[in-house]
Order: structure tokens, then C-alpha cells, then sequence
């Protein structure tokens, strides 16, 4: 059996209108065998980007490591926070060094990237395992469920979605595929980030982002 | 390569098999049943045609859907029809839908050590719907005889359906329900609401399970989630279906064949009014089968 279905999981990225969403599962398995239900796949890597990290378990952990290093070094040097699209080249450069023995990872990328005019815009990106990226206009998907993904995306998405519809198909997305994925499930999480240009909306009170945690089996 | 010498080992293979993609899709509705297929049939990264049909009318009631190796989805096809031909020769009638079903279960486990690498959707309406007191449509096609209570029931008898006369003199028609039967290549079968199968079948099936059985989503307050969506709902999920497939997998395209079978007696909603339908059943009163083509995308 293939390494990048060892541990299971899946992550899925979308754009909305002045919004963008990542969501995965919480299951952590060996095979067949369950062994956590909260295990996160998905990380902040500023106040205005997330990665998720499907795939080997313990690469997880040591891209995640390697991630932080590496733009804490960017931030230090630069004195400013890292642009997703920047961190996304980051990552494929990451992925590439270890060409010939690669980590077991499919990254996916979502967050709000600064516009020459000051405004927050969507973004999303998505790598094979030694980083080839593809930034999608739409979603990208990752991991065990991925054609389910693919499937049910393809399906729910439209254009210019708003952030609590964004959610909902996000949500919907990722539940129905993950059901239909022996690897994935066991509960997911969802992070949705917006850009409200002098609103009053609730969402665009100070808050770094809105997490949502749904149909989880544990308590949060 | 095998040299025909006898000085080392050899061995010689030979693979049956071909996978020639494409995939197929049946939904039962309350009175109606929906079975559609793509029409390219590829062998690898090469496209062999456009137009292959995988979903056929095997009687007014029963449409049969092959999804796997091309050769084999059509000699077994071929085979259900020749059965079927015996049993209206035997009979004088149209074998019910659940009969087919466990025909075709015997025929594929038939070749339980060497499968017809195929995967079956049946569709149709089958005989076990609600008796109902009164049809709109037969009220004013055959008023009551105010005096012969006998002529107006034989006058039934003819025209086909069951008809049975109650205490209270009340006409009962039963009524024919939407059916859909799911096969694996060696005859394991199942009556189901929904089913995809075959090359996107992982895309499709969890966009059904979602707009089809209401998976993951919540009735509002006071409500219920239909257990049977209306003809051009399902229509419009069966061609969302596919467009969705044809974008994400390479072996889907070409053109979709929807066969719709419609109960006897029911109403078309709104079937007549849809772009180039075909009605291809063969007998007059009885459960009708239309067929409806649309392209898809062709790279």
C-alpha cells in the first residue's frame, strides 16, 4: 500500500468573494486502524495564511517544524509578515530540495494576500509531493479523499460565493467526500478568513480568523 | 521473451481484461426512475469512440446500464435480452423488474471464475407501489358506468392494470414506484434509491449521497427532507452529475444518454416539454421509456 495513504487524511482549500476557506479531517490512522480523532492537519503560518499538511503523519510534524523555521528566518530578515503567495513558493522549495526522497506531503495553501491598493485578496495553492504548485482560481483539494473531493467540488462550488455561504459549501464538501473515504473522517475543521473593507459585519470585528469545529466526535 | 527452448524458465501471459472507462448512473423516483450513461469509450489515454451506448432498453419497465469492459457489457446485454425474448415467448408477458434483477444476479455468478468484468445498474419501475383509491387520469378515462358496475371493471381488465374492486365499490389501480438495482461484477445485487458507478465513480456518488439522501444536511424546524425529489430535479442532479465528471476525469465526455422510465398512468411532468426527448416504448399502455441526449465536453 501507497505511503501517502499510510496515515490517511484530507485537506480542501476554496475561494469566495473577499473570503477564502481551508478545511480537513481530524483522523489519525494506521491503515485500516483509527488512533486519533483530533489529530490537526491544518496550521497558521501568519495572521493571514494557512497551510494544510495531508499525508504522512510524521512529515506532518517535521514540514510543519521546517515551515515555521523557515519563516520565522523570512520575518526576522524582512521585518515583515510572510504574503501567502510568497509562502507558497516557500514550500514548493521546500518540497523540491528533497526531489529524490521526498516528503510524504501534498501541502494546500489558503489566505489573504495584499493587493497594490491596500485590499486583502483570496488565495489558494496546492503542491504535489515535490512541489510543483497549482494556484487555482476555485479549490484545490489534498489527500486520501481527494477524487471524492474533486467530485463533490466540482458540483457545489460557483463563483463570488459570500463567507457564510462559503462555509456551508466548504463544509458540505468536505463531510460528503470524507464519508464516502475509508482514510479520512472521524470528525473536521474548518477555517474561514475574510475581508470586510469598513463593515460592520460581525466576522469583521478584530479577530485573527474564524475557526469553526464541526460534526467532531470529541470535545473540542 | 518466450523462445519455445526448454534450457530456462518461461512464462507465457495473457490478459482477457480491458477497462474501457466511462461511467454510469441510475435514481429511483416515486413514480419514475432516471438511468444515464456518458457515451466515449476509451482504452487508456486513446479514445476508441464518442458515441458507445451503455445504458439500453430491455422492456417498457426494465433499462439496463454496463459499466467495465466494453466486450463483455455487450455480450452480456446482449445475453439478458435473449433471455428476456424466452421468457415473453413462455409467458405473453414482460418479466417484472425484480425478476430481471435476480436473472441477471444467476447470469453473472454464473461466470463466478470467469466474471463478465462488468458493472450493472438496472432501472425501472417495479410492481409493488401503493393500491390508490383514485387517478385523476383514469377517472376521466373511464368514468364509472352509473348502472354496470361489471362492464366498467372488465373495460379496466383490458386496458392492463391490476384492478380490484372494493367493499365500497371503489376503483383500486395499483401504481408502479421507481426502482433502481445496483450489481457487482459477480452477481451481489441491491435495491437502492441511488447509485453511480464506474470511472468517476468516487467523484459522483458523495455529490448524490448529498443532494439525493440529504447527507450532512439538516431539515429545517418542523420539517423532513423528501424521500423522493420530482423528475426535473433529479434531471438536473443527473446532468450536473456528469458536466462535474466530465471536468475532473479524462475517461468522461463525449455525450450523456438519460433514459427516463415513467410508471403507466402517471403524468409526464413536464417530459414532453424537454428538447429533443425520444419516446421509445414499444407497447401502448404500459410503463413508457423516453430517452434524452445531451453533449458534454468533448477534450
Amino acid at each position: 500500500m501507497s505511503i501517502m495513504e499510510y496515515n490517511g487524511g484530507s485537506v480542501i482549500a476554496m475561494v469566495g468573494k473577499d473570503c477564502v476557506a481551508i478545511a480537513s479531517d481530524l483522523r489519525l490512522g494506521v491503515q485500516s486502524l483509527s488512533i486519533s480523532s483530533n489529530f490537526q492537519k491544518i496550521f497558521p503560518v501568519t495572521d493571514r495564511v494557512f497551510v494544510g499538511l495531508p499525508g504522512l503523519a510524521s512529515d506532518v510534524t517535521t514540514l510543519h517544524e521546517q515551515f515555521r523555521y523557515r519563516v520565522n528566518m523570512y520575518t526576522i530578515k524582512e521585518e515583515r509578515e510572510i504574503e501567502p503567495e510568497t509562502f507558497a513558493q516557500l514550500v514548493s522549495s521546500t518540497l523540491y530540495e528533497r526531489r529524490f526522497g521526498p516528503y510524504f506531503i501534498e501541502p494546500v495553501i489558503a489566505g489573504m494576500q495584499k493587493t497594490p491598493s491596500g485590499s486583502l485578496k483570496p488565495f489558494i495553492a496546492a503542491t504535489d509531493l515535490i512541489g510543483c504548485l497549482n494556484f487555482a482560481k476555485d479549490f484545490v483539494v489534498a489527500g486520501t479523499a481527494s477524487s471524492k473531493l474533486f467530485g463533490v467540488a466540482e458540483g457545489l462550488w460557483e463563483p463570488d460565493l459570500e463567507a457564510e455561504d462559503l462555509f456551508e459549501t466548504i463544509s458540505q464538501t468536505l463531510l460528503n467526500a470524507v464519508d464516502r473515504d475509508a482514510f479520512s473522517g472521524w470528525g473536521a475543521v474548518v477555517h474561514l478568513m475574510c475581508f470586510f473593507e469598513g463593515s460592520t459585519h460581525p466576522l469583521a470585528q478584530p479577530r485573527r480568523s474564524s475557526t469553526n469545529r464541526i460534526a467532531s466526535p470529541v470535545a473540542p | 521473451m518466450p523462445d519455445g527452448s526448454f534450457a530456462h524458465p518461461q512464462q507465457r501471459h495473457f490478459n482477457p481484461y480491458t477497462e474501457n472507462g466511462g461511467t454510469i448512473l441510475a435514481i429511483a423516483g416515486a413514480d419514475f426512475s432516471v438511468i444515464a450513461g456518458d457515451t466515449r469509450q476509451s482504452e487508456g489515454y486513446s479514445i476508441q469512440t464518442r458515441y458507445a451506448p451503455k445504458v439500453f432498453r430491455l422492456t417498457d419497465r426494465a433499462v439496463l446500464a454496463v459499466n467495465g469492459f466494453a466486450a463483455d457489457g455487450n455480450m452480456f446485454v446482449k445475453k439478458v435480452k435473449q433471455r428476456l425474448e424466452w421468457y415473453r415467448h413462455a409467458h405473453a408477458k414482460d418479466m417484472p423488474l425484480r425478476a430481471i434483477a435476480r436473472l441477471i444476479q444467476t447470469m453473472l455468478y454464473a461466470q463466478r471464475f470467469f466474471p463478465y468484468y462488468v458493472y450493472n445498474i438496472l432501472g425501472g419501475i417495479e410492481e409493488d407501489g401503493k393500491y390508490h383509491t383514485s387517478l385523476p387520469s383514469y377517472s376521466t378515462a373511464f368514468p364509472p358506468h352509473p348502472l354496470s358496475r361489471v362492464h366498467w371493471i372488465k373495460r379496466e381488465w383490458k386496458c392492463g392494470p391490476k384492478v380490484l374492486v372494493a367493499n365500497t365499490f371503489r376503483l383500486l389501480v395499483q401504481l408502479g414506484s421507481g426502482a433502481v438495482y445496483s450489481f457487482d461484477p459477480v452477481g451481489s445485487y441491491e435495491r437502492e434509491a441511488c447509485r453511480a458507478a464506474g470511472a468517476a465513480q468516487s467523484l459522483v456518488q458523495p455529490f448524490l449521497d448529498n443532494q439525493i439522501y440529504f447527507k450532512n444536511q439538516t431539515a429545517p424546524a418542523g420539517q423532513s427532507h423528501p424521500t423522493h425529489l420530482p423528475l426535473q430535479d433529479v434531471l438536473s442532479i443527473v446532468i450536473d452529475s456528469f458536466t462535474s465528471a466530465t471536468e475532473r476525469h479524462i475517461e468522461v465526455g463525449d455525450g450523456l444518454e438519460m433514459y427516463v422510465v415513467l410508471a403507466k398512468g402517471r403524468s409526464p411532468q413536464g417530459l414532453e416539454s424537454i428538447a429533443g426527448i425520444q419516446e421509445v416504448t414499444t407497447k401502448s399502455d404500459s410503463d413508457r421509456v423516453f430517452v434524452i441526449r445531451r453533449e458534454l465536453k468533448k477534450d
